[in-house]
């Protein structure tokens, strides 16, 4: 709703730029217009005019709400405050108590990493398989199974999760038929969503499934470039298909797959909706709460915006320092290499 | 110029209500104008367990526009997301100027200062329901006038009572046996369910075991009895239903009041605790059921009435929107006689004005009889403070209700664990 002010208040200068930088590309000669700025100015202005858009739009959209987080997690905010619009300054006080809370340590946090780390290491897995079998197809099944597997990228999140727990549901679901007809489970059926291992295999499931499409199509795009003949000078070398896979594709490949991760990473951190929506994932003291949807259920449960925001400021920092330390990893092993 | 009436609610995504949130968080009090400038209003209903309203509220507003010259546009909420919309819709200025309330919302949104305080207008607050009329009240403020109660009974599929030849029940016991026989002889039927995110449906058991949610000490700090052995007996029996008695099935601890209606709709339950608007909302969906459902008042542990709660809704009016004036004659026009009434026959509820209850019940549907009869003899509400919003909003009836159910914890375990968050949240921790 913003971006229309962002991208007009920057259209001016940028054509101010490219006018005068026209003349150079057909014809170089004494006739020139003197120039707004110095050649070295222009250059130096340009990559920020080009950037204007692009960071205004951020500025407004991420930056801002950002700032806005941070400034409600060091005061006193609840749903009076939110009336009047005035909050006292309480400094720390929100971060001290959710460091203190057990439930933080014992549950959210726990669910969140350890659930990000499986789902994160499933999707890439799942992904890279799907990514090499389809470098082996022809061009019209490739399509086809492209196509098949987009339609699960393109699912909404929210009929995604629905979807999922239709087919879990506990008394009429599929899996419970199927497994009540072999005799697997007890006829009286079983609660899985209210068991904190099958609620999250469950997540782990919708996420996969929808994220695993992203990674096969990044990765696909990169196997098509590796070269012909490295794979067949490892062939003759004696090298089997995990070999080459791991000596030949991977290393070449390792951008790509850094790309995907921390990608995987920050989406499967901030899970929110495929939690909220399932059974117990909306309840204040459930075990099955994520940073994100605690954060929103100490916000607009316990009208608590301060610690609410304090939540989501950790989960922010979470995952700044998780990006940071993995791209910091990647460079110095390419200094190496 | 085309008048918009109603609207369905789109519900917003939380990412996108928390962006507002934060995006324009000192927006408030917008407006602040000359009241007679007024020349719409927008005004939030509530929707879920009811029947379809659209049409009543074309003639409502209709009439009201002829009468002021004001158009009046309805959106409906669903009851789940009321609670998060509303408070998005304060932090970003964009409130509503009248709105439905869930008689356990008031308080909250009264004590934070988002509802006009009506007192000015001279309202006659002896006329309403008294149990509903004190969830407007603050002090000398009233924040919101009773538009309609509901209350919750049991809903019995008659047709399968004459079959097997049972009797409505007195007593717990007699609940019990009756639940036992209907699942020996409808063996595809779920008895009597037993849900575990429907904390309407606990507090009865409650309260007829003879325990308290929480009362409030002379200190004014809040005593929670949902662990004393009344309560314990009462959570106690009830749960028992599904977990000795094999009367309720494994999934209903996901079920919520919607779903238990849902269930006896599509003909899989025969039996179950369930609104006074729920009968017509359960033809509507299943004209079938015509003349096969009964209702009776919850039987007391030996006999006599169990309390049920009386929900029900009051109209509020925002403050700050500049169209306060204009907002309260709409709220006067919907509890007015003709509506109120009109209301109560096209739902179900009953009226919140306490005489419209006996005119209402004389002319009734006899299904609703029971329900009428619960209101005026055994009634509760839930304690009247603004933290009792966070009880609800934190779910720790339910999340007590669902441990039990799911064998996580004992009813002893359990009960505690949510007494003391009771306390926790009323005493303001």
């Amino acid at each position: 709703m913003r971006t229309p002010v962002g991208l007009g208040s920057s259209s001016g200068p940028e054509q101010d730029i490219r006018r005068p930088s026209e003349p150079p590309a057909g014809r170089s000669g004494p006739r020139r217009r003197a120039p707004l700025l110095g050649m070295r100015g222009r250059r130096a202005l340009l990559p920020w005019v080009l950037l204007a858009p692009a960071l205004t739009v951020i500025g407004l959209l991420l930056l801002f709400p950002l700032g806005r987080i941070v400034w409600l997690s060091f005061r006193e905010y609840r749903l009076r405050n939110l009336v009047s619009g005035e909050s006292e300054f309480i400094g720390f006080a929100n971060y001290t108590a959710l460091l203190t809370d057990p439930y933080l340590w014992r549950i959210a946090m726990v669910n969140t990493v350890v659930f990000a780390a499986v789902a994160v290491l499933t999707t890439i897995v799942v992904g890279t398989l799907v990514a090499l079998l389809l470098a082996t197809l022809r061009p019209v099944p490739r399509v086809i199974v492209v196509s098949c597997i987009m339609v699960a990228w393109a699912m909404p999140a929210v009929s995604g999760t629905y979807v999922w727990i239709w087919i879990f549901d506990v008394d009429n679901g599929v899996v419970a038929q199927a497994l009540g007809s072999l005799g697997l489970v007890d006829p009286s059926g079983h609660n899985w969503f209210a068991d904190r291992l099958f609620f999250y295999a469950i997540v782990t499931l919708n996420i996969v499934h929808g994220g695993f499409p992203f990674v096969a199509v990044t990765i696909l795009a990169g196997l098509l470039t590796v070269p012909r003949e490295l794979h067949e000078a490892a062939r003759i070398d004696g090298a089997g298909a995990w070999k080459r896979f791991w000596h030949v594709t991977f290393p070449v490949l390792r951008p790509v797959f850094a790309v995907v991760t921390v990608l995987s990473t920050i989406w499967d951190f901030k899970v929110f909706a495929q939690i909220y929506l399932m059974p117990g994932g909306d309840v204040g003291g459930s075990r099955m709460l994520n940073l994100g949807v605690w954060s929103y259920v100490r916000s607009f449960g316990h009208n608590d915006y301060g610690l609410g925001s304090a939540i989501a400021v950790l989960l922010t920092l979470l995952l700044l320092v998780i990006t940071v330390f993995y791209l910091r990893a990647l460079f110095r092993e390419d200094e190496i290499g | 110029m085309a008048r918009r009436r109603t609207h369905e609610y789109v519900p917003l995504p939380a990412a996108a209500a928390a962006a507002a949130l934060v995006l324009t968080a000192t927006a408030c009090g917008t407006g602040g104008g000359d009241t007679s400038d007024t020349d719409s209003l927008l005004v939030w209903i509530m929707q879920g367990t009811n029947p379809d309203e659209t049409g009543f509220f074309e003639a409502a507003n209709t009439a009201f526009t002829d009468e002021t010259g004001v158009e009046v546009e309805v959106e409906f909420v669903p009851w789940q997301d009321a609670q998060n919309k509303i408070s998005t819709a304060i932090a970003g200025g964009t409130t509503p100027d009248v709105a439905e309330l869930g008689n356990t919302f008031t308080p909250g949104f009264a004590d934070a200062g988002a509802l006009h305080d009506l007192s000015g207008y001279g309202v006659d607050t002896s006329q309403y329901i008294p149990g509903l009329m004190e969830m407007g009240q603050i002090g000398e403020g009233v924040y919101g006038v009773p538009w309609y109660a509901s209350i919750r009974s049991v809903v019995y599929r008659s047709d399968l009572f004459e079959e097997h030849g049972l009797e409505v029940p007195e007593d717990w016991d007699g609940l019990r046996e009756t639940a036992l026989a209907l699942s020996e002889a409808e063996e595809d039927m779920i008895a009597f369910p037993v849900p575990g995110d429907a904390q309407y449906s606990v507090m009865p058991w409650i309260w007829g075991g003879g325990g308290e949610i929480a009362v409030e000490g002379p200190d004014g700090t809040w005593t929670s009895q949902v662990d004393s052995e009344g309560s314990r007996a009462g959570i106690g029996f009830f749960t028992d239903l599904a977990l000795e008695d094999g009367t309720s099935t494994t999934g209903a601890v996901n079920w919520n009041e919607i779903a238990v209606m849902e269930a006896v709709a599509e003909e899989e339950a025969a039996m179950a605790i369930l609104g006074s608007a729920n009968p017509k909302a359960i033809l509507e969906a299943n004209p079938d059921l015509e003349g096969r459902l009964g209702s009776f008042t919850l039987p007391g542990r030996e006999g006599g009435y169990m309390p049920s709660f009386a929900g029900g809704s009051l109209l509020s009016v925002f403050e700050g929107t500049g169209d306060e004036e204009a907002a309260w004659q709409y709220v006067q026009h919907l509890t007015g006689d003709e509506f109120a009434m009109r209301w109560a026959e096209e739902t179900g509820f009953f009226p919140g004005v306490a005489s419209g209850v006996d005119e209402f019940s004389a002319s009734a549907d006899p299904v609703l009889e029971p329900f009428a009869v619960q209101l005026q003899e055994a009634s509760r509400g839930v304690p009247v403070t603004p933290a009792w919003t966070q009880v609800e909003a934190e779910k720790v009836l339910v999340g007590m209700q669902q441990s039990i159910l799911n064998g996580e914890a004992t009813v002893d375990e359990a009960t505690e664990e949510a007494a003391n968050e009771i306390e926790r949240i009323l005493n303001g921790g």
